[in-house]
């Protein structure tokens, strides 16, 4: 089964192996991404984290909860570079939210049966059922790729500056983050790997060695002047 | 930190001068500063890439290619230097494995929907569907 949807404003591929997985499971999957864009988006006005942000939500709910949770821990471990409420600036969950939401929707594809699958939420990997094949996009270069890592069950995820430009930004300063082109982390969860990535590109190069003593992550990283960096267990393709 | 990070020089595979998935007309030695010398065997085409000065020194590839596909890289000049001299060649074998992969998914930013369509993840939704 193969599903390709824009949810949450980027392209969300999914490919499930096993052919007794029903179609609905990926419906499900979907779903819940369409819900967490309505619930979580702070450019939707009627969303949770708008509302929140206008004092009109008198208890967040149980997800939200755990969505700023998470945002809070890794604020407090990049000593602030990691930050969704920047002065000036509306609360942000997306990079949490992104990682730990698509992570969910593995979840559900798991326990509809998938054992096999590959889910792409706009360049965010949850892999499960390897050998899969993931190609590290070139920081340059948009049709190349600079590394092949090969997952069995885990995620990967990549920030860079590409596309968007300058748009991450290092919370102590208030300017966007430059010191690195790219960098990828494996992680066991999309959870930890996405936030991680976002965290320490926010923090630049120093962010290289933050994320690579995290605990379960491997590292892929290009600073600023292109030299590679990696973490010695990083699932390089053979 | 828990471990040390080797670090090796992302910029040599710049150098590396076509991309497989680079439309076909497009072919090796295309730009006027690659020298290309002759092709040892039928089918293949040997391309020396452009000398590039990096922090470590002057570094310079050579590449074979065979329809297309780099089936070879090999180091012309490099820096005399412990560190790249250990990882250049590394890396060159890196990104020679990394482009010719048959990959299933792409990690990378895909944000807007137009460099979406543009993207590989697009051309392996579109082979694989």
């Amino acid at each position: 089964m193969r599903r390709v949807e824009h949810v949450m404003g980027f392209p969300v591929s999914l490919r499930v192996d096993d052919p007794d997985v029903p179609e609905e499971a990926a419906d499900a999957a979907f779903a819940w991404l369409r819900e967490v864009d309505a619930r979580f988006s702070p450019f939707r006005p009627g969303s949770e984290v708008s509302r929140l942000e206008r004092g009109e939500v008198p208890r967040v709910s149980a997800e939200l909860a755990e969505v700023l949770g998470l945002c809070e821990e890794y604020r407090v471990a990049t000593g602030g570079a990691f930050d969704v409420r920047l002065p000036g600036r509306g609360l942000d969950p997306c990079a949490v939210v992104k990682g730990w939401s698509v992570q969910r929707a593995a979840g559900l594809l798991r326990a509809a049966g998938a054992r096999r699958f590959c889910l792409n939420a706009g360049g965010d990997v949850v892999a499960a059922g390897g050998p899969w094949k993931v190609g590290v996009r070139h920081p340059e270069h948009a049709g190349r790729l600079c590394a092949v890592l090969r997952l069995t069950d885990g995620a990967v995820a990549t920030s860079a500056r590409y596309e968007r430009g300058d748009h991450i930004v290092d919370g102590r300063t208030g300017l966007p983050a430059t010191g690195l082109l790219s960098l990828t982390v494996v992680a066991p969860t999309l959870t930890e790997a996405d936030a991680v990535a976002t965290a320490a590109f926010a923090m630049g190069a120093e962010g290289v060695a933050w994320a690579a003593a995290r605990e379960g992550c491997e590292v892929f990283a290009v600073d600023a002047g292109r030299r590679v960096l990696r973490t010695a267990g990083l699932p390089v393709a053979a | 930190m828990k471990r040390a990070l080797p670090v090796l020089v992302l910029s040599i595979a710049g150098l590396i001068p076509v991309w497989r998935h680079a439309p076909s007309h497009e072919t090796a030695a295309t730009s006027p500063t690659h020298a290309a010398s002759s092709a040892p065997s039928a089918g293949s085409v040997v391309v020396a890439g452009t000398t590039v000065d990096t922090e470590k020194g002057r570094v310079q590839v050579e590449v074979t290619f065979r329809d297309r596909r780099i089936t070879a890289v090999r180091m012309l000049r490099q820096p005399d230097h412990p560190q790249t001299t250990a990882a250049v060649p590394q890396l060159v074998e890196e990104t020679l494995r990394a482009q010719s992969a048959d990959i299933d998914t792409v990690s990378g930013a895909t944000v807007t929907s137009d460099g979406y369509k543009k993207s590989l993840q697009a051309a392996i939704d579109v082979r694989r569907a």
